[in-house]
């Protein structure tokens, strides 16, 4: 049955849109003519032109000669990648500290209160800042690097390290690396048929991580596979060759891990205290050893409870890495504040910075949404 | 980790009373029950004593004491206090013209006691707008001056403690009403075009990162104006904060709105009572009182993020700290300034939060 609205419903309604659609007109009318008198006119053409700005570090080539799009480009995958990297050091500290928060450890029960306290208090902003000024503080310069063995070299700069160059052993690696997820999913599943059906219960993790160890050990053994190793070196003002990853990054991943850790924490102590006392005293009367327990029983319950505030949680990490431009990380943000300077773009430049956000966020939160329906379905 | 192999003393027969344990050995069970336990104190036990021995060490046994001359802290490994106490008028008021720092001082004054006094159950109604208001205004002529003979102050020189509390407390203020209303749009469903707004206003907002708005109000707001009108930046920024506190604030109310039972909404309704009416005297007074840990949480969230403004050049008082290190004699005293501000937003969280456990467990 088509629902009837009530006349003033129409009129509130029309009258609302009308109001915003003469404001929208208005303020688009203003920019219209700001940017006239600019002598600028709305237009994405500029993002194939120079940039002549260099960013401090990229996954992909990018140089003072590069467009503005390579650069912007660059600067979203800056953000992505230090959102994963700091999501997942959020999850690892997070989990630590609300294990511990809802063991009944004394020590532990404090550290983690004080942690959990301490996070909640502190703005992130003020976490970051004083971390890196305390860091740069501490490190060295360039040029008196920290060494160990002349082949990790930590300044106040970078962190300088062996890079494994292309060579028939990175593909070996690769190979090795797609093969162990997928070799432990399938021998786990013949591992469990077998347990269902004889009640022997076979190792998988270790031992096939020890034979792809093993293959790999004998690859450099025996040399069945060269792998060239590029060194950084001291060359004038900075290393060559190597990998770097700059400490403006090495900061913000331990600030942001740090700041939202405190966060995960409270949201994994919720979930493990949800699961009920009943749970912990059966799996002990089974026999299951700590470790077992919770990964058999404990766990796998909490982890229905925890997805959808954790993948909240992943939100706002993915968001939050915004700050990086307070260290001078080239992070989307950063790199458009600096292209706006330059170009005076910003209604096209913030568009395309809040689209891309919105396509993060919205993958993240489809992650966690099938994440979710699949665990949750997985038996009553 | 023993909250599973906590050992049960065996009751004795006849004996209706649980067994006592000791506190030595109940502590001795606690940290050395079992070889993990036992492992785990250890790491701790080192860990926390690291930190407290160096933690002391920094900020007592090797630090330059406050009285101490400034000339001093070259000489000491640990924290320099002078360097505090020379500076700590930098770090609450910035740049705001020295013999006036009074005003900036009343001003926060104003702002904190105001807060204070909104707290107070017993003023949550209507009263709480005229107070605002006073408080605006009073708050204006304070910091701005040129009325009653005091000294005119440009906005730019509006630095420190003041301008973190307006930006952090106005925009809270503004926000709120807004978010109500934008949270009350969504829950509706008999203007369907003004839901679909608040919906596509509350995601999108929510979306992207403050940052990002705070930079929308810097480049394109001043844009949006006609020309001739010039918006300062301490105005684009409360702005664009209340924008973006008010998509939060609609969510935390959302989920009280929807925890109001359906017969809630029929009584009022064959009660006779328009919208207005009903939304006023019978769904929003509950819809508030059931969200309230979300508000709190929210206005947590929003008064530590205003630390963000910053980035966008926002003079805050963790910029006036930052002001106060950049003097090259006093240029190694980064940390002690940052601990000053980490303690001024310690105490402050721990009052609202506080606040917010004292009110839950009042109305529960």
């Amino acid at each position: 049955m088509p629902r009837r609205f009530p006349k003033s419903a129409v009129v509130w309604q029309g009258g609302f849109i009308l109001l915003l659609v003469f404001a929208l007109v208005l303020a688009v009318r203003n920019i219209d003519a700001n940017l006239a008198r600019a002598g600028i006119s709305v237009s994405f053409d500029f993002l194939s032109s120079h940039a002549g700005f260099d960013i401090n570090e990229s996954l992909i080539p990018v140089s003072s000669e590069s467009s503005y799009g390579e650069v912007l480009l660059a600067g979203a995958i800056n953000t992505v990648v230090l959102s994963l990297i700091c999501i997942l050091g959020a999850t690892f500290i997070g989990v630590v500290m609300g294990v511990l928060r809802a063991s009944n450890h004394y020590l532990g029960v404090r550290l983690a209160l004080v942690y959990i306290e301490v996070m909640r208090n502190l703005p992130k902003l003020l976490i970051l800042l004083a971390l890196f000024l305390a860091v740069i503080n501490a490190l060295p310069p360039v040029r008196q690097s920290w060494a160990l063995h002349d082949m990790i070299f930590l300044s106040n700069r970078a962190l300088y390290f062996p890079a494994l160059e292309a060579g028939s052993g990175m593909r070996l690696l690769i190979v090795l690396a797609c093969l162990w997820p997928v070799s432990i999913f399938v021998l786990g599943k013949v591992a469990r048929r077998i347990q269902d059906a004889s009640g022997t219960v076979y190792p998988v993790f270790w031992p096939v991580t020890g034979v792809l160890v093993a293959v790999v050990a004998a690859s450099v053994l025996f040399g069945w596979a060269d792998y060239p190793v590029s060194y950084p070196m001291l060359q004038g003002f900075d290393f060559q060759g190597g990998h770097r990853i700059s400490i403006q990054f090495l900061v913000l991943a331990a600030a942001l891990s740090i700041y939202h850790g405190g966060q995960v924490a409270e949201l994994v102590r919720g979930a493990i205290e949800a699961v009920p006392n009943g749970q912990f005293e059966a799996s002990r009367a089974t026999g299951l050893s700590f470790l077992q327990m919770m990964r058999l029983v404990v766990l796998p319950q909490a982890v229905r409870i925890v997805v959808p505030p954790m993948g909240n949680q992943y939100l706002n990490i993915t968001k939050n890495t915004s700050i990086a431009l307070a260290v001078g990380y080239s992070d989307l943000v950063s790199v458009m504040t600096t292209s706006i300077n330059q170009t005076f773009r910003p209604i096209e430049l913030m568009t395309l910075s809040m689209g891309v956000y919105l396509v993060i966020c919205l993958a993240v939160s489809f992650a966690v949404n099938a994440y979710n329906a699949r665990v949750s379905s997985r038996g009553g | 980790m023993s909250a599973i192999s906590r050992d049960v003393p065996i009751m004795k027969e006849g004996s209706l009373r649980a067994p006592r344990i000791g506190l030595v050995k109940q502590i001795r069970s606690n940290l050395f029950g079992s070889k993990r336990d036992t492992l785990l104190t250890v790491v701790l036990g080192v860990v926390i004593a690291a930190a407290v021995y160096f933690a002391v060490d920094w900020l007592f046994v090797s630090a330059a004491a406050p009285w101490a001359p400034a000339e001093s802290c070259a000489a000491v490994a640990g924290a320099c206090w002078p360097f505090v106490v020379e500076k700590y008028r930098l770090i609450l008021f910035g740049t705001y013209p020295y013999d006036e720092q009074w005003r900036s001082f009343l001003a926060s004054v104003l702002l904190i006691a105001a807060v204070a006094v909104s707290m107070l159950p017993s003023f949550h109604n209507g009263r709480l707008a005229w107070l605002w208001g006073a408080v605006g205004i009073g708050f204006y002529v304070l910091m701005r001056g040129g009325y009653f003979g005091l000294d005119y102050v440009q906005p730019e020189r509006w630095n420190g403690l003041p301008v973190l509390l307006m930006l952090a407390i106005f925009g809270l203020v503004f926000a709120f009403p807004v978010g109500v209303l934008l949270a009350l749009a969504r829950y509706q469903s008999q203007l369907p075009a003004i839901r679909a707004f608040a919906v596509l206003y509350i995601e999108l907002v929510r979306g992207v990162p403050m940052i990002m708005v705070l930079f929308l109000g810097l480049f394109v707001l001043p844009l949006m104006m006609p020309e001739g009108i010039t918006l300062s930046p301490l105005l684009t920024t409360m702005v664009a904060l209340v924008f973006f506190h008010s998509a939060y604030f609609a969510e935390s109310v959302r989920g009280g709105l929807q925890s109001v039972p359906r017969g809630q909404h029929e009584a009022a309704d064959s009660q006779g009572l328009g919208y207005v009416q009903k939304t006023r005297l019978i769904i929003l007074p509950q819809a508030l009182q059931r969200s309230m840990p979300a508000i709190m949480n929210t206005v947590l969230g929003a008064y530590k993020d205003t630390s963000l403004v910053v980035i966008i050049g926002i003079h805050d008082i963790m910029a006036t700290a930052k002001m106060a290190f950049s003097d090259p004699s006093w240029q190694h005293y980064g940390l002690e300034a940052y601990l000053l501000v980490g303690i001024w937003y310690l105490a402050t969280c721990w009052c609202l939060s506080s606040y917010s456990r004292w009110l839950e467990a009042r109305t529960s």
